[in-house]
Parts: C-alpha cells; sequence; structure tokens
C-alpha cells in the first residue's frame, strides 16, 4: 500500500505529462505521415459496432480482466472476449488472424515476423521478475547475481551457506539449507526474462541453456518444475530452501506465504530490490533506445538505480486486419489501454503491480497502433 | 468343513490362507475407498466455505468473479457433443449391431469400421486436442471455436456411445426380431419401433456417461474451445467457448484467493455434474430393469 | 469399407410396378423400403465418419511431424536433450528443413516416463482392483456394496483436472512427507532396490503421478472385473463350496481362472488410460523435460503431459519445428497406445465389452 500511495503521488503529474507529449506527438506523428487518422480530444477513436478477441499471456489475463469491463461500459457497441491460453497461442492465433489481439511477455522472434511480416509487438504496460526464496527465519533480503543464480540453476551451488553467497552478503547470517531450484514447466515469458537475464550476465549461461520461452534447464537432482506462477509460488511455499522466478503480479501472494526476495544485480553491478519505482527506472533508461518496432530487451541494462528484470508487456497484432471496422475497433481498444487516462492509469496497472509505459514509449506504441488497418 | 485335503494342507493353514484373503480384498477395498472419499471430500470441503449461490447466475471475470458462462459453455458443449457424437455414435451401433454382418469366424463383423472406433477408443485424449489446434484451429482459421471443440470432443466419445448401443442392441432378445419379422415389419420398421425401443435404456445410460466424460475434459479443448468469459454464442466458427475444467486448471495458479474459490467452485460443480449423470444413468437402468421384471 | 458383403441384395424398385396412390398399403410399403434405405444408408455413412475422423488425425499428425522426423531422426528416441534452441537468433535448415540454431530434441525421458507412471499404476491397479471386485461382489451385503461400487463408479467419471488438484495439493504433499521416507530409509540400498532409496523429492514426480495413475484406472479394472464376477455361473462356485473349499480357494481355483482372459484385457485398457492420461501428470509429474528420474520419487514428465504444457510455448517458434517435434512425440505416443489398444481387443474380443473410453485428460 505504501509503494502504490507513494506511486500515485509520484505518478499523477507524470500521467499528465505523459497524455500532453503523446498527444502531441501523435498529431506531429499522424499530420506528418498516415494523415488519414486523426485522434479525438481524449485519444481514443470511436470504435464501431464490433466483437473482439484477445488470447495469451496469462501473466497479461488478470489486467485485461480489468480492462475489458470498463473499455465494454465505455464503448457498449463493443464485445470484447479475453482469455489467458499462453502467450505462444497468443503470438500463433493473432499471426494466423483467428485472434485480433494476441498478448505476449516476450517480443516477436525474428523467426515469427519472418513468417508473418504484418505482426506488431506494441507494449501495453511495464512488467517486472522478482526472485523469491524460502528461507526460514531470515528477514534480510538477500543480494543474488547472474553468477549465483546460474550456479544454483546449473547445480554448482547447491546449499544457502555456499560461501558465494555469503560473500556477496556479509553480516548476513545465511542457515544451511540444501536449495531446490524451481523453473516453469510450462513455456512462459517469465521463463524467456529469467533466462535472457542469466544469459545477459553469465557467458557460459548465453552459449549454454540460452534462454527462451521454454529451455532446457541443466538437469540437477534439485530441480523442480512447476506449472505457472501460482505454481511457483505455491511450491516454493511448501518447500524450504526453494528459489524461484515469479511475475511481479504474483509477489503480493508470495510475501503472504512467507517468502523472501531478493535484491539482484543490475549491469552497473547495483543490487536492487523489485519497485515499482526502481522498475521505472529502468524503463526509463530504455525509452530511447526503444525502437520504433517496439523490439527491445530491457533485461540488465546498465542504468543507475534499475532493476535488471524488466520487460514491456506486448499486444501482438496483425497490422492487417479482416476490414477497416474491426481495424478501428482494434485501434480504439489499444489507444484506450495505452491512454495514461484510461487503461495505462495506476487505477488498473497497480492492482497487478504493472508499471504504466513512458510518455515517449506511448508515442511509439500509438504509431505502430495507427498503423493497423 | 473337516475334510482335510493333502493338496491344501492343514486345515488350520487353509483357514489362515482364506483369512488372509479376506483381509486382502477389504484391505483393497479400504484403500480404494478411501482415496475416494478423501477426493471428494476434499473438493467439497474446498469450495464449500466460500461457496455463494450466484457463482451460478454472474459472469467471470476471469480471475475472480462468477461461472455462468462455464456451466453454459460446459452444457453447450455437452449438448453439442450429445447432438453430433450421440447421432453418430447410436447409428455406428446399429451398424455394428443390426447391419455388418458376422465375419465368416462367427465374430461379429464391421470391418473398417470397428478398427477405427477400437483404435479411437485408445486414442490419447491430448493428441486429439494437438491435431484440432494444428488442423482446425490454426490451418482452416476457425479460430478457437465451439465446432474445433465439438469435433475433437466428439471424435474422442463416439467409440464409447458406439459400443455402448451396439451391446444394447445385442441385448435385445432375438425372438423380438423374429416377432417383428413374423408380423410383416420391414427391417427398418421393426428397428425403429421394437429393437431400438428395447434397446433405449443401454443407450441413454451409454450416452449419459460419454456425456460426463465429455463435460470433464480439459486437454482436447485447452487448444480447440480456448476460453473466454462470456457466454456462448451462436457461431460455431471464430468465438472461443468458456468450460468449467479451464478454470479449475487455469485459477488455482493464479495469485488471488478470488481465483482460488473461482478454481474450487468449478471443481465442485463438475464432480456435482457427473454425479447428476451418474445417478440418471442408474435410475435409467434400476428403472427399466423394475419394468423387465414386472413384464415378466 | 469391406461392407460388400452385407450389402443388400439388388433393390427392386426399378422393377417393381409403378406405384398407384389409390393403393394406401402399397404408399405404405414404398415408405418402409425407404426407411429401410434410410437406415442402412444413415448407420453406414455414420460408420464411416469415426473411421474418417481417425484417418484425417492420422494423416495431419503424420505431415506435421515429418519434418521432425527428418531432422531428428532415430535419435529421437534415445537422446534425453529437450533443446528448442535460440529462437531469437538464427535459422539454420537441416535435409532442407528449417529450425532454430542449437535446437536438439530427444523424446527417450518422456517415453521412458509415459513407461514407468503406467507400469506402477498397474502394478499398483490391478490388485487392488481385483480386491475391490471381490469385495464388493461376494464379501459384503448389498445395501453396503452398492453405495461403495457407486464411489467406485464416481472415481472413474471424475475430471482429471480434479483429481490432478487433489493429487498436487492434498496427496503428493502427504506421501512425501510421510510415506516415501519410511520406505525411502528401510530400503536396503543395494542392486535393483537402489531404486527405491535416495532423495524422496516434494511429492511431485514418478511415484505420485504412478500412484494417482493407478487409482484412476483401478475403476476401469475394478467394474470389468466386478461384472465378470457376476457372469461366473454360481453352481461350480458352489460345488467348490460344497467340497469344502474355503472363499480363498474357490476364488483361486475357480472364478478367477474362469474370467482371467478379461481380466487381462481390462488390465491393457487401463494401461491404455494411464498412458494417455495428461492433466493429472502435468500437474503432478514435477514436469521436468530432458531428465530421466534417478529413482522412485524424481520428478520427470510424460509425453501427453508434455505435449499439453509445452504446446504454447512451441508456437513461438517462427519455423515451426517445435510443434512438429510435439506432432512427433504425439505420434509416438499413438503408436504406443494402438499397439496396446490393439493387445487389448484381442484378448478382450470374447468377452465383447468395452469400459469407459481411455485415453482421457
Amino acid at each position: 500500500m505504501m509503494f502504490a500511495r507513494a506511486v500515485r503521488g509520484r505518478g499523477r503529474p507524470l500521467a499528465m505529462l505523459a497524455l500532453v507529449t503523446a498527444t502531441m506527438m501523435v498529431v506531429a506523428t499522424t499530420v506528418a505521415s498516415a494523415g488519414t487518422i486523426r485522434l479525438p480530444k481524449n485519444g481514443v477513436e470511436k470504435p464501431p459496432a464490433a466483437s473482439l478477441t484477445e488470447t495469451g499471456s496469462t501473466l497479461l489475463y488478470p489486467l485485461w480482466n480489468l480492462w475489458a469491463p470498463a473499455y465494454e461500459h465505455a464503448y457498449h457497441q463493443v464485445t470484447l472476449t479475453t482469455a489467458g491460453t499462453g502467450s505462444g497461442t497468443g503470438i500463433a492465433d493473432a499471426a494466423s488472424g483467428t485472434v485480433n489481439v494476441g498478448s505476449s511477455d516476450a517480443y516477436l522472434s525474428p523467426s515469427v515476423v519472418q513468417s508473418t511480416p504484418g505482426l506488431l509487438n506494441i507494449p501495453l504496460a511495464i512488467s517486472y521478475q522478482a526472485i523469491v526464496y524460502n528461507i526460514p527465519g531470515l528477514t534480510a533480503h538477500l543480494k543474488l547475481n547472474g553468477g549465483i543464480i546460474a550456479g544454483i540453476y546449473n547445480g554448482k551451488i547447491t546449499n544457502w551457506d555456499s560461501p558465494a553467497i555469503a560473500r556477496l552478503n556479509h553480516g548476513v547470517k545465511i542457515p544451511s539449507l540444501a536449495i531446490v531450484a524451481l523453473h516453469r514447466s510450462d513455456g512462459s515469458g517469465d521463463t524467456f526474462i529469467f533466462t535472457q537475464y542469466l544469459s545477459k550476465q553469465v557467458a557460459a549461461w548465453r552459449t549454454g541453456p540460452g534462454f527462451g520461452t521454454t529451455i532446457s534447464f541443466p538437469a540437477i537432482s534439485n530441480g523442480l518444475g512447476e506449472n505457472g506462477n501460482g505454481g511457483m509460488v505455491t511450491g516454493c511455499q511448501a518447500t524450504p530452501g526453494c528459489i524461484a522466478y515469479v511475475g511481479v503480479s504474483y509477489l503480493t501472494q508470495a510475501l503472504g506465504d512467507g517468502l523472501g526476495y531478493a535484491a539482484i544485480a543490475n549491469g552497473l553491478g547495483q543490487y536492487l530490490l523489485p519497485t515499482p519505482g526502481s522498475a521505472e527506472t529502468e524503463a526509463a533508461g530504455f525509452t530511447r533506445a526503444t525502437p520504433a518496432n517496439e523490439t527491445i530487451s530491457m533485461i540488465d541494462g546498465r542504468i543507475r538505480g534499475g532493476y535488471p528484470i524488466v520487460n514491456y508487456e506486448y499486444a501482438i497484432v496483425n497490422k492487417h486486419q479482416a476490414s477497416a471496422s474491426t481495424a478501428t475497433a482494434v485501434r480504439s481498444l489499444l489507444e484506450w489501454a495505452v491512454n495514461p487516462k484510461f487503461g495505462n492509469s495506476h487505477a488498473f496497472l497497480s492492482q497487478v503491480r504493472f508499471d504504466p509505459l513512458p510518455a515517449s514509449v506511448i508515442a511509439k506504441s500509438l504509431r505502430q497502433i495507427l498503423s493497423i488497418r | 468343513m473337516a475334510v482335510v485335503d493333502p493338496v491344501y494342507g492343514s486345515t488350520r493353514r487353509r483357514r489362515a490362507a482364506d483369512l488372509a484373503f479376506r483381509a486382502g480384498t477389504m484391505t483393497a477395498l479400504a484403500l480404494v475407498v478411501a482415496p475416494a472419499l478423501w477426493l471428494v471430500v476434499g473438493v467439497v470441503a474446498r469450495a464449500v466455505p466460500h461457496w455463494r449461490w450466484n457463482v451460478l447466475t454472474t459472469l467471470s471475470a476471469g480471475t475472480s468473479g462468477g461461472l455462468e458462462n462455464a456451466v453454459a459453455g460446459t452444457l453447450v458443449l455437452m449438448a453439442g457433443v450429445a447432438l453430433l457424437a450421440g447421432s453418430t455414435g447410436v447409428l455406428t451401433g446399429v451398424y455394428l449391431a443390426e447391419l455388418a454382418g458376422p465375419r465368416r469366424s462367427g465374430r461379429p463383423g464391421g470391418g473398417w469400421a470397428r478398427g477405427a472406433i477400437d483404435v479411437l477408443a485408445g486414442f490419447p485424449s491430448i493428441v486429439l486436442g494437438y491435431v484440432g489446434y494444428v488442423a482446425l484451429c490454426v490451418a482452416l482459421h476457425w479460430g478457437f471455436s465451439l465446432l474445433a471443440a465439438l469435433l475433437i470432443l466428439s471424435l474422442m466419445v463416439v467409440p464409447y456411445i458406439a459400443k455402448s448401443t451396439e451391446s444394447a442392441l445385442r441385448q435385445v432378445p432375438t425372438n423380438y426380431r423374429e416377432g417383428a419379422e413374423a408380423l410383416g415389419m420391414s427391417q427398418g420398421y421393426a428397428l425403429r419401433r421394437v429393437v431400438l425401443r428395447s434397446a433405449l435404456p443401454g443407450i441413454v445410460t451409454g450416452l449419459l456417461i460419454a456425456l460426463s466424460v465429455a463435460g470433464g475434459e480439459t486437454a482436447p479443448l485447452l487448444y480447440t474451445a480456448g476460453a473466454t468469459n462470456n457466454l456462448p454464442t451462436w457461431s460455431l466458427l471464430h468465438q472461443p467457448v468458456a468450460y468449467l475444467t479451464y478454470y479449475v486448471w487455469t485459477d488455482y495458479n493464479q495469485p488471488t484467493s478470488a481465483a482460488h474459490v473461482v478454481s474450487n467452485d468449478a471443481a465442485l460443480i463438475l464432480v456435482a455434474m457427473v454425479l447428476t449423470m451418474l445417478v440418471a444413468a442408474r435410475l435409467v437402468v434400476s428403472r427399466t430393469q423394475r419394468h423387465a421384471e414386472s413384464a415378466r | 469399407m469391406s461392407t460388400s458383403r452385407d450389402d443388400a441384395p439388388p433393390s427392386g424398385t426399378s422393377a417393381s410396378p409403378p406405384a398407384r396412390r389409390d393403393q394406401p398399403v402399397r404408399r405404405a410399403g414404398r415408405r418402409r423400403r425407404r426407411e429401410d434405405l434410410a437406415w442402412r444408408w444413415g448407420s453406414r455413412v455414420a460408420a464411416a465418419l469415426p473411421l474418417a475422423g481417425l484417418g484425417a488425425v492420422l494423416v495431419v499428425l503424420a505431415i506435421k511431424a515429418w519434418p521432425a522426423i527428418v531432422v531428428n531422426g532415430w535419435g529421437f528416441v534415445s537422446r534425453s536433450q529437450w533443446l528448442p534452441g535460440n529462437t531469437y537468433g538464427g535459422v539454420v535448415h537441416t535435409h532442407g528443413v528449417a529450425h532454430p540454431q542449437g535446437s536438439l530434441y530427444g523424446a527417450w525421458p518422456l517415453i521412458a516416463g509415459t513407461l514407468e507412471t503406467s507400469l506402477i499404476a498397474v502394478v499398483i491397479a490391478v490388485p487392488l482392483a481385483l480386491g475391490t471386485a471381490f469385495a464388493l461382489t461376494e464379501r459384503l451385503p448389498s445395501w453396503i456394496a452398492r453405495p461403495l461400487g457407486f464411489l467406485v463408479e464416481i472415481l472413474a467419471g471424475l475430471p482429471s483436472v480434479v483429481i490432478g488438484l487433489w493429487g498436487v495439493l492434498e496427496v503428493g504433499p502427504f506421501l512425501a512427507r510421510h510415506v516415501y521416507p519410511l520406505v525411502a530409509n528401510h530400503v536396503p540400498n543395494v542392486g535393483p532396490l537402489r531404486f527405491l532409496t535416495g532423495s524422496v523429492g516434494y511429492g511431485e514426480g514418478l511415484a505420485t503421478s504412478g500412484l494417482v495413475l493407478g487409482l484412476m484406472i483401478v475403476p476401469i479394472i475394478a467394474s470389468t472385473t466386478r461384472d465378470l464376477f457376476l457372469q461366473v455361473p454360481a453352481l461350480p462356485k458352489e460345488g467348490g463350496e460344497a467340497l469344502g473349499l474355503t472363499g480363498a480357494e474357490v476364488a483361486r481355483r475357480v472364478t478367477i481362472p474362469w474370467v482371467r482372459g478379461g481380466i487381462v484385457g481390462a488390465t491393457v485398457l487401463g494401461l491404455g488410460r494411464a498412458l494417455g492420461e495428461t492433466m493429472a501428470v502435468a500437474m503432478i509429474s514435477g514436469s521436468v523435460l530432458g531428465k530421466v528420474s534417478p529413482n522412485l520419487y524424481g520428478t520427470m514428465t510424460t509425453i501427453a503431459a508434455t505435449i499439453v504444457s509445452q504446446l504454447d510455448s512451441a508456437a513461438t517458434d517462427g519455423t515451426g519445428f517445435a510443434v512438429a517435434t510435439l506432432a512427433e512425440a504425439g505420434l509416438i505416443l499413438a503408436v504406443i497406445a494402438l499397439v496396446v489398444n490393439l493387445a487389448a481387443r484381442r484378448i478382450v474380443a470374447h468377452t465383447g465389452r468395452l469400459t469407459a473410453p481411455v485415453g482421457r485428460g
């Protein structure tokens, strides 16, 4: 609650600023490039009667469930069907045109873009990931870095009292306890950003297991696969000595279950806790680097005060929709979702612990949204 | 009882062996009944403390809210399966029992049709679901849809309906058919008015059990029916369908206790549905048995 | 379809005299003939539909799997790695098939996991089912046997997600805390018994999956066995008892030999169900790819569970190779299930009875 209040207090003027900048930029872009679509004053086109479907990421699913009734309330003529089926089907269904919007925790891979050139990935919000553990009696936040986490997941570090962990955590009394390394057994955007962090921090991980939504974790006797973020949290709660990576939406539940969470090393070697502030700092550091197609990894940035495991949550949309009226409805929905007055307001995002998009990223997202025809 | 048989050893040892056997069967029964009770009671105990009747009349909000859409979707799926697999299965059963003549070896005929039914009966449902996804949803651009889900579910339960229809038809006494023939009825007329009518309880029982199987499926539906928080629509294509097992599977893994309530409620409704179907099947059987006895 | 032998004799419609309207009998006769034809062709078409569906499924599966078969080769069934490769990196071509750089798939742990869990399930289920069937038919008065029998029927009808939920929330933790340590700590650490020792894990894995699967197939075997027991004529049993045989001896010498074929058949049907079970195993197995469990309690996965948990992320592989590889795994599962089921049909053929559809998820 403290966080939320602090953020809201800080966020309001920021959001207003974002809105103003975004609208200005959009007006500039639309006039400059397409010229055909002019956004109304509130920044959201009025949709025609339409029935839209969204499938995909289970991490975004709770947010879509907040958004859908609110958007339908604002625009009665649209029905929006949401479904948490997984990022992979979200991408595949958007590519095959069977749904209007897919949602994904990971950006599109070059091979998907190659096979479906019209596919866009449009950031909707910012999510980050916590590394949690179950060490009874430990109240301090442990410091961990990529080297140690990789060492745990490849079986080189098997006990919490290992010297490598102690060296990072002077003065913290860590009990002797065997480590159990949990990983997601289903394909997941969380595995994607977690393994991308390890790949960026540890050369041997990059060339070894690598990163992806499903990877072959090193076969270790103390490894355990869990289904879904919820499985990670409940599995970790039931298993003293465990370590797990969970989407930040699940942090409240993890803390309620008595789990601790770690301060993680970023690209500058600073150790940071996953907070809305440190994630926002990381994302702000990447706004200029974010390219026009918004395909970018924000993992392990060299940003002062930036938490290193942060990502955009994407809408995956085909640029070419079946009809002009469907395209208008899709644009309207996404314009509403990225608008800081509506979908990107803290009222929605803080409920699932996501961060809003920075203003310049909203502008880039809008430019992509307006290319949907 | 006093017989001492050299083959079986002394009476005392035989008594001991018999006692051990009795104890063994009772232990086995206990080892099956206890977990089954634990399971059912567990489902009820997890759901009832948070149960509210309005889950049946409220739409889902995914990770919270009610299950009206899932109950409706499951019923629609079951109705569709009853229609599609029911008609196909019953007719296939008629073919196997009445029309495909016996083989020369005297074993029941039906050739390829019977082979297909036998193979399908043992076909892993997730493989059917996979094929439904890649072929119907993606390649044919149907998307997550009622039709894709119905085709896959029907393919899965059709063998059971066909088999139970066939065995129900085979249990119709031969003299019914002979009597019908003697009265000059054509084969089709006799089938409709006499044979099917007396085989009906068996067919209905098979259908009910097949439907309870269809209603409890998850794996083939995850990638064909998709999921939605809305009520089922009348469109066969492009609109996902909600179903109860989806919420059991998805929401037990979500971060909020509201989601766990949804999952537990869905499990309870599923168990209640299965129970209803089984009791209905039982009633059909026992009522007709009474009829049969009173007719005798 | 080999239906020529039961084709109707050439119908006489063309040869018969044209029906006159003023002859109601004839009109009825024609209607009846039409009904005959409708039944005949309706049922024939219906019987062809499952065949067509099965054919379509196999063709789609084969087409989808083909690129994976070409690239993965025979090593697919013996390798243990499950490496999707770098889906965000380069695309390479092997034998003309595009796949992500570094992808290397082996299904051995999945095949082993499928066979191991099913074997445990059958070993557990057969004695339990036989004992249950005996108790229900021979031992207990009907006022108690009936409700208990109904409970076993309910067990057969429960959705596998509900059973999986129970397995992962309640059974697994219970077994890992109270049962597995007893076994693991008291079994001597020699020879093949070593498989029963070592770390007992956390309740998710091979043993829990096998046990829960066993419980799931008990009703299949038990209900068939019970029906078979009821078919055993009373005369030989009573004869045995009159000769002074004990209940156990009647069971061993008379009842079981009488229905042995049926029991074996039902067991193989149960095995088929265990092989194809998806959701419960996906929830309880621990779902570890690329590793065969070193002991009875370790985490693992099966082919069916892998397909359901990996199909989504496979769809992110733009080359489609991951989806193709799952088709190949599915093909292997289908072949295993097919062999098992055909064997079962062979054995059950003379009992002519089919229990619950197998391969549910």
